[in-house]
């Protein structure tokens, strides 16, 4: 049975008309498929379905080693967006636990923007991550039914293409209790900036770049 | 886990698709925004108001107006609210129910991001009104995030089985307390004033649910904790303040403050925090309309917000159809 309902397709074929460059969604579940590793894979094969410009590979998170390495993945299920084609280009934009509910449209938006090639973030922002020598980790917890944390999850993914130091994963805070433990998320979003620094809500732009420039001086 | 699976919820968030193309979103559905509407419809641009529901804006919960001119009354804010809105959709306008938690006002083409899907639009109007909060309690701002929420929604999860509180009076507040009770053991809700100001049904629904313990005209003084949020202090009238034990505290008060967290300081304002607009009510950004009790400088009359939405919808209209000059006329 196919997750993605007949309009909803339509609709989307629609707009994968848009798409430029390939997109490539790498998806790590393993063999006893982990809870939302089923439907998440499914995810990615019927979206990518949509369009030609869209492929999928999906790999097991415990036989397939190196890729995972390759990756840098540490917990599934789990989706790397990257752009595909003869020039194939890995942003670190990641996606932990099940894209559905409000996070569906962070992935199709994030599909769009790889594909574009373009973060559409600040001229100020774009030049403080260019500038940027050393590693920046953003994890933006959510819920599903979080309608305001679209706009963080595609906030970091902005960022991470904007510079090699900086990686960005979208973690479902319900399905990975353990991390939501660890950095005491007890409300959505909350973006956790290299383990030190963390921020409450959707913010603007311009308080993102402040809290990250704080985290890194 | 309890979330819901269905994709559905995620797919109409995309929009773009023919349904959610608009000549003119108009956010808040009070005086402003449907007088706005009533004018952009008849001028057959296509129209959608979104509301956060009938009783949400100051008009909404004002008793009696015996001064509106030509509604000798008198009327209920709500009544008034109603006979706009029904005028507006008989030239067209679609009202929907909804909040909106973003706008994207970087282009052309403008994104209003709601609860309920993205739609896309020429021109913005905003008519949030000025129920914003002015001050926050104190330990609000301190244990953000560590169970000071304002979303229900998104964070019940983290509650599961505990006991919460909810404070307000409104619409939103009895919504976001029923959601709650699945997965709350139990819901303090803390009304500040004597009497409840939302729709009766629901009011009706949230006072007898067994979940749900209301206290009306309770005071929200104080939210306690150590790291997290571990009580609330009220202050009920005319008795003795008390600790609630909770592990949530969820808050909808309003206050006499612009509501315009959903820009996202995308506009200019003045240093009061005031939208700047021209005197067509224009913000800083073409084809982004503000009116009503939103503008500070304003006297706060339905009237007035009537008439800022008229000059915003004829300015909207030149606007999308490319004329340069703005004329004070409509024909």
């Amino acid at each position: 049975m196919s997750l993605l309902q007949e309009a909803d397709r339509n609709h989307l074929i629609n707009e994968f008309q848009a798409l430029t460059e390939p997109v490539k969604l790498v998806m790590f579940t393993q063999e006893m498929e982990c809870q939302y590793c089923r439907e998440t894979r499914m995810i990615s094969e019927e979206v990518a379905e949509l369009s030609d410009k869209i492929s999928v590979e999906v790999y097991d998170f415990v036989r397939d080693q190196e890729i995972v390495e390759h990756y840098n993945i540490d917990k599934i299920p789990a989706i790397a967006i990257v752009r595909g084609g003869q020039k194939p280009k890995d942003y670190g934009i990641r996606f932990y636990g099940i894209p559905s509910g409000y996070e569906f449209s962070s992935l199709i938006e994030n599909i769009m923007m790889v594909s574009r090639g373009e973060s559409g973030l600040s001229a100020e922002t774009k030049a403080w991550a260019a500038n940027l020598q050393e590693p920046v980790h953003l994890q933006v917890f959510v819920t599903p039914t979080c309608p305001y944390c679209p706009q963080a999850v595609i906030m970091a993914h902005q960022l991470a293409m904007e510079s090699e130091f900086i990686t960005a994963d979208m973690v479902e805070a319900i399905e990975f209790p353990q991390l939501s433990n660890k950095y005491q998320v007890h409300g959505v979003p909350r973006t956790v900036i290299n383990e030190s620094t963390h921020m409450e809500g959707a913010a603007p732009e311009p308080i993102l770049l402040g809290k990250l420039q704080e985290a890194v001086a | 886990m309890s979330f819901d699976l269905n994709l559905g919820l995620g797919m109409s968030n995309l929009g773009g698709g023919e349904d959610n193309n608009y000549d003119v979103v108009i956010i808040g559905g009070g005086p402003a925004g449907a007088s706005a509407a009533i004018y952009t419809a008849r001028a057959d641009l296509r129209t959608l108001v979104i509301d956060k529901g009938l009783t949400a804006g100051a008009l909404g919960i004002t008793g009696k107006i015996s001064n509106y001119p030509g509604v000798p009354g008198p009327v209920t804010g709500a009544e008034l609210v109603e006979i706009m809105r029904a005028q507006a959709e008989s030239f067209g306008a679609k009202f929907i129910t909804d909040k909106v938690v973003g706008v994207d006002i970087s282009g052309e083409r403008k994104m209003v991001m709601a609860g309920t899907g993205a739609f896309y639009t020429k021109v913005i109007m905003l008519a949030t009104g000025s129920m914003g909060r002015t001050s926050v309690v104190k330990g609000e701002e301190e244990f953000l995030g560590r169970g000071v929420s304002y979303c229900a929604t998104c964070d019940g999860a983290f509650f599961r089985n505990q006991t919460v509180a909810v404070i307000g009076n409104n619409d939103e507040a009895l919504e976001e307390a029923l959601f709650l009770t699945k997965f709350a053991a139990k819901v303090h809700l803390v009304v500040p004033t004597p009497e409840l100001k939302a729709r009766e049904a629901l009011a009706a629904e949230a006072t007898t649910h067994p979940k749900i313990e209301v206290q009306l005209g309770t005071r929200l003084k104080e939210i306690v904790g150590n790291g997290q949020v571990a009580g609330v202090r009220v202050h009920p009238r005319g008795g003795d303040e008390q600790t609630l034990p909770v592990t949530g505290a969820f808050v909808y008060l309003q206050g006499g403050k612009p509501i315009t967290d959903y820009l996202m300081a995308q506009l200019e304002t003045e240093p009061n925090g005031c939208l700047v607009v021209d005197k067509e009510m224009q913000t800083t950004v073409p084809g982004v309309f503000a009116i009503g009790d939103l503008l500070c400088t304003h006297i706060k009359q339905a009237v007035i917000a009537a008439a800022d939405g008229v000059i915003a919808a004829v300015a909207a209209d030149k606007y999308i159809h490319g004329r340069k000059a703005v004329q004070t006329d409509w024909k």
